[in-house]
C-alpha cells in the first residue's frame, strides 16, 4: 500500500486534485492487481488419447484432471460476459495422473490391461506420474457469439510428459456454465518421440505404434474452495 | 465353401495385419487377445514393477492354504497378513506366505491402514461378522461362496457390499472371472449349440470329507462342512459353482427346483448327505441337472451344456464342442484342433488358442502359446487385486485433487472407474439363494418353486 501524500490544508483545491487522483489511481492499480480468481478442479473432466498403429487405431481416456486455474478480471466467469479480445493475466497448473490413463474400446469400454502397463512403461510412470502443463500465456481471440457459446482463447505453454518439456500452442475454449464453474476445452497434437517417449513396439510382431498423438480434453473447474488435505493415513 | 471365404482363412501376414474380418475369425478360433497376458517386456527392457495391493487372508483352511499358495503367483498380491483362529492353521500358512504377519485376531487385519484388501475364507457360517466389519474398515473384500448359509445372512451381506461405494467386492465365484469362460458365454448365448435343451454338471469323488483332530472341540470346529447347522451340503460348498455357471451362460434364474440326498458311504455321525442331486429348472424348459457324491469317483467333474445343434463339455477349464451331424458348417472347425472321447469327436475351444499367432511371430509370441493355463481362481484373484487397485488409486487421486470435502465428487469418480468382469455382490448373493433352496430341496426330497423376489435386494 503506497503511503499517503501529504496534503497541507492550505494548498489550493487544483493541487490537492492531481494528488488525490494519483492516490485514487494508486488503489485502483493495487485492487486490480488483486482481483485475480482462482479455480479448482472439479469431477467432470474428461481426456482423451488417440493413437495409430499399423494394426488399428487406439484410445486411451482419464476423467480426473486437477491443478487450478487463476485469472484476472479480464476472463469471462459468467455465460455472456462482456470481455475484450486481449492478453489475460493467467496462470494454470492441470494435470492428470498417468495411472488413472486407460485404454479403451471405441465404444469407451475397458480394452487391456496389458496395452495399460506398456504406455505406463514407455511414459516413465515410476519416475513421472504425472502428465501437467504450465500455462504461460493466455490471450482471448474471440468472445462467445452468445451465452452457450464458448470463448475462444490462445493458450502457449509448457507440455510435461515423461519427465520432457516441450513449449505448446493450442486453442482453448472457455464455457461458463454459470455458478462460479466453467468448462475449459482443447485439443492439441504432439509426437511421442518430441517427449523421448519411444513408440511402443509389442511382441516384436511387426506391430508398430504410430508417434503422432492427438490429445483432446474437457476440464472441469469451479471458484469453491480450495481442497482440504486428506486425512492422515 | 466359396473361394472367399477360403481366402478368408488364409493366416498370412497381409490378412492377420488387417483386422477386420479376420479379428472376428479370431476371436471365432479364441484369438481373443493379440497381446496375450505376458509378463516380458517390449524391446526386451526389464519391466517397471507391477502395482501391488496388501492384503489379509483370514482362514487358513485348506482352501485358505489354496488361496495363498494361488496368491503367490499373483504378480498384483502383497500378502501382508494371515489370520485364522487356529495357531496350528496359522503356522502351516505362514510357511506360505513368509512376509506376511501372522495373527489370529481379523480386527488386527482391518485397523492396519497399509492393508487394502481381504480374502474371506473362514467357514461359510462365519463370513457374514467378518464381511461387514471389512467393508464397514474400507477394506477391498474377495468373499468365499456361498457367501452365507442362510438368505438372510447372505443378503446383509450383498447389501453392505453394494453400499460400500469405495470398495470392490467380490464373490467367490471364480468362473465369474475366467477368461476362458468369458469367451464361451457369448459363443453359446450366440446360438453355437442351437437351442438351449439342457444342462448337466457332476462332482464324484471318494473322500469323507471329514478332517481329524486330536482335540474333540476342535474336531467339531473343522468338520462345519458335516453338520447341517454349519453347513448347506454338497451342493452348497461344491454345487454352486457349476450352477451359478449354468444361470451365467443360460442368461437366466432358475424358477423351481427339486432334490435327492442320501448318506450312503460316510455313516460317521454327520447329518449332511454324501451323495445328493438336485434338478433346476430355467425358464424355456431347460432343466439342469447336478450330481455330486464323495463315494465314488468315477469321471471326476465337469459340465455339460446341450443343445439341438451341438454339445460343450467343460472341464476345469479346457471345453469341447461336439457338433451334431446335420447342424450348420460354421467353416471354421474344420481347422480348428480335435479330441475324441470314445465315440464323440470334440473341437477344442480355446480362448486364444496358438494356431492365431502367425508362423513368423517372434519367440516371445511363440512362448506365449498357453496363456490361459492358470486357474480360474488364479483369475478371481489376480482381477479382484486389479480392479481394488484402481479403485484404491481413484480414492487417493480423486481426494487429493478435488480435496477430501468434495464426498459427491469422489464418489462421481469412483464411480466412473471400469471394473473387469467377475462375480459381484448380486452374482454372489443370487447364486447362494439358488444354492440355500437346492440344499433345502435336497434334504426334504422336494420341489420348491424359486421365488422371484427372493433374489432381489431390497
Amino acid at each position: 500500500m503506497r503511503s499517503n501524500q501529504n496534503n497541507n490544508d492550505m494548498k489550493t483545491r487544483t493541487f490537492i486534485t492531481p494528488a488525490l487522483a494519483l492516490l485514487l489511481l494508486a488503489g485502483f492499480s493495487v485492487q486490480a492487481a488483486d482481483q485475480m480468481t482462482k479455480y479448482y478442479a472439479r469431477s467432470g473432466s474428461k481426456m482423451r488419447l488417440e493413437g495409430t498403429s499399423t494394426i488399428h487405431d487406439w484410445q486411451v481416456e482419464g476423467t480426473l484432471i486437477g491443478g487450478y486455474l487463476e485469472v484476472d478480471s479480464n476472463f469471462p466467469s459468467e455465460p455472456g460476459q462482456d470481455v475484450k479480445p486481449g492478453k489475460v493475466e493467467a496462470h494454470a497448473e492441470p494435470f492428470i495422473m498417468v495411472r488413472s490413463l486407460k485404454s479403451v474400446e471405441k465404444d469407451g469400454k475397458p480394452y487391456n490391461d496389458r496395452m495399460d502397463e506398456v504406455m505406463y512403461e514407455h511414459l516413465k510412470a515410476q519416475a513421472n506420474s504425472k502428465i501437467s502443463f504450465q500455462l504461460t500465456d493466455l490471450t482471448l481471440k474471440e468472445p462467445a457469439k452468445s451465452k452457450d457459446a464458448p470463448y475462444v482463447f490462445e493458450a502457449k505453454g509448457k507440455l510435461i510428459v515423461a519427465g520432457v518439456t516441450n513449449d505448446v500452442t493450442m486453442p482453448i475454449n472457455v464455457l461458463p456454465l454459470g455458478d462460479k464453474k466453467l468448462k475449459v476445452s482443447g485439443k492439441t497434437s504432439l509426437k511421442m518421440t518430441d517427449f523421448k517417449v519411444e513408440p511402443p513396439n509389442p511382441l516384436g510382431l511387426g506391430i508398430k505404434t504410430g508417434d503422432d498423438v492427438k490429445i483432446i480434453f474437457d476440464w472441469m473447474v469451479a471458484q469453491r474452495n480450495p481442497p482440504a488435505a486428506a486425512a492422515a493415513k | 465353401m466359396n473361394e472367399n471365404e477360403t481366402n478368408a482363412l488364409d493366416f498370412n501376414r497381409r490378412d492377420f495385419l488387417k483386422g477386420g474380418s479376420v479379428a472376428t475369425l479370431m476371436t471365432m478360433l479364441g484369438g481373443v487377445e493379440l497381446l496375450g497376458e505376458t509378463n516380458a517386456a517390449p524391446g526386451g527392457e526389464s519391466k517397471a514393477p507391477d502395482a501391488k495391493l496388501k492384503v489379509g487372508v483370514i482362514g487358513l483352511g485348506a482352501w485358505g492354504r489354496e488361496i495363498l499358495n494361488t496368491l503367490a503367483l499373483v504378480p498384483q498380491a502383497d500378502v501382508a497378513a494371515v489370520c485364522d483362529t487356529y495357531p496350528a492353521s496359522v503356522r502351516r500358512a505362514a510357511s506360505l506366505a513368509p512376509k506376511a504377519a501372522p495373527t489370529e485376531d481379523y480386527k488386527t487385519i482391518l485397523e492396519n491402514k497399509e492393508i487394502k484388501a481381504v480374502v474371506v475364507a473362514t467357514p461359510t457360517h462365519q463370513h457374514k461378522d467378518i464381511v461387514l466389519a471389512a467393508l464397514k474398515a474400507g477394506k477391498h473384500v474377495y468373499c468365499e461362496a456361498p457367501l452365507a448359509g442362510t438368505i438372510d445372512d447372505a443378503r446383509a451381506i450383498a447389501t453392505a457390499a453394494k453400499a460400500a461405494k469405495r470398495s470392490v467386492f467380490q464373490a467367490g465365484l471364480q468362473f465369474r472371472a475366467d477368461p476362458q469362460r468369458h469367451f464361451l458365454v457369448p459363443f453359446i448365448r450366440s446360438g453355437a449349440i442351437g437351442t438351449w435343451l439342457s444342462a448337466r454338471a457332476q462332482f464324484h469323488k471318494k473322500q469323507s470329507w471329514r478332517a481329524t483332530s486330536p482335540k474333540p472341540e476342535r474336531e467339531k470346529e473343522l468338520n462345519w462342512r458335516l453338520s447341517k447347522e454349519t453347513s448347506i451340503g454338497l451342493v452348497g460348498e461344491l454345487g454352486i459353482h457349476p450352477i451359478d455357471q449354468a444361470t451365467w451362460f443360460i442368461n437366466a434364474l432358475p424358477v423351481a427346483v427339486s432334490g435327492f440326498g442320501t448318506l450312503a458311504l460316510w455313516k460317521d455321525g454327520r447329518d449332511v448327505p454324501d451323495t445328493v442331486q438336485a434338478m433346476l429348472e430355467f425358464p424355456g424348459g431347460i432343466v439342469m441337472n447336478y450330481d455330486a457324491t464323495l463315494a465314488n469317483s468315477f469321471d471326476a467333474d465337469y459340465a455339460m451344456f446341450y443343445g439341438t445343434d451341438a454339445a460343450v463339455m467343460l472341464r476345469e477349464s479346457k471345453a469341447w464342442l461336439f457338433k451334431e451331424v446335420d447342424s450348420p458348417l460354421l467353416g471354421w472347425e474344420v481347422y480348428a484342433s480335435k479330441e475324441v472321447f470314445y465315440k464323440e469327436t470334440g473341437i477344442v475351444l480355446k480362448a486364444n488358442a496358438s494356431k492365431s499367432v502367425p508362423a513368423n511371430a517372434g519367440a516371445q509370441a511363440q512362448a506365449q502359446d498357453s496363456p490361459f493355463n492358470n486357474t480360474p481362481l488364479f483369475y478371481a484373484l489376480q482381477v479382484f487385486l486389479k480392479n481394488g487397485i484402481d479403485v484404491s488409486d481413484k480414492v487417493e487421486d480423486a481426494t487429493a485433487l478435488l480435496g477430501a470435502d468434495d464426498a459427491e465428487g469422489i464418489a462421481a469418480e469412483v464411480a466412473k472407474v471400469q471394473r473387469r468382469l467377475a462375480a459381484g455382490y448380486l452374482d454372489g448373493f443370487q447364486a447362494a439363494v439358488t444354492a440355500i433352496k437346492a440344499n433345502e430341496a435336497i434334504l426334504t426330497s422336494q420341489r420348491i418353486v424359486l421365488k422371484p423376489e427372493w433374489y432381489e435386494l431390497a
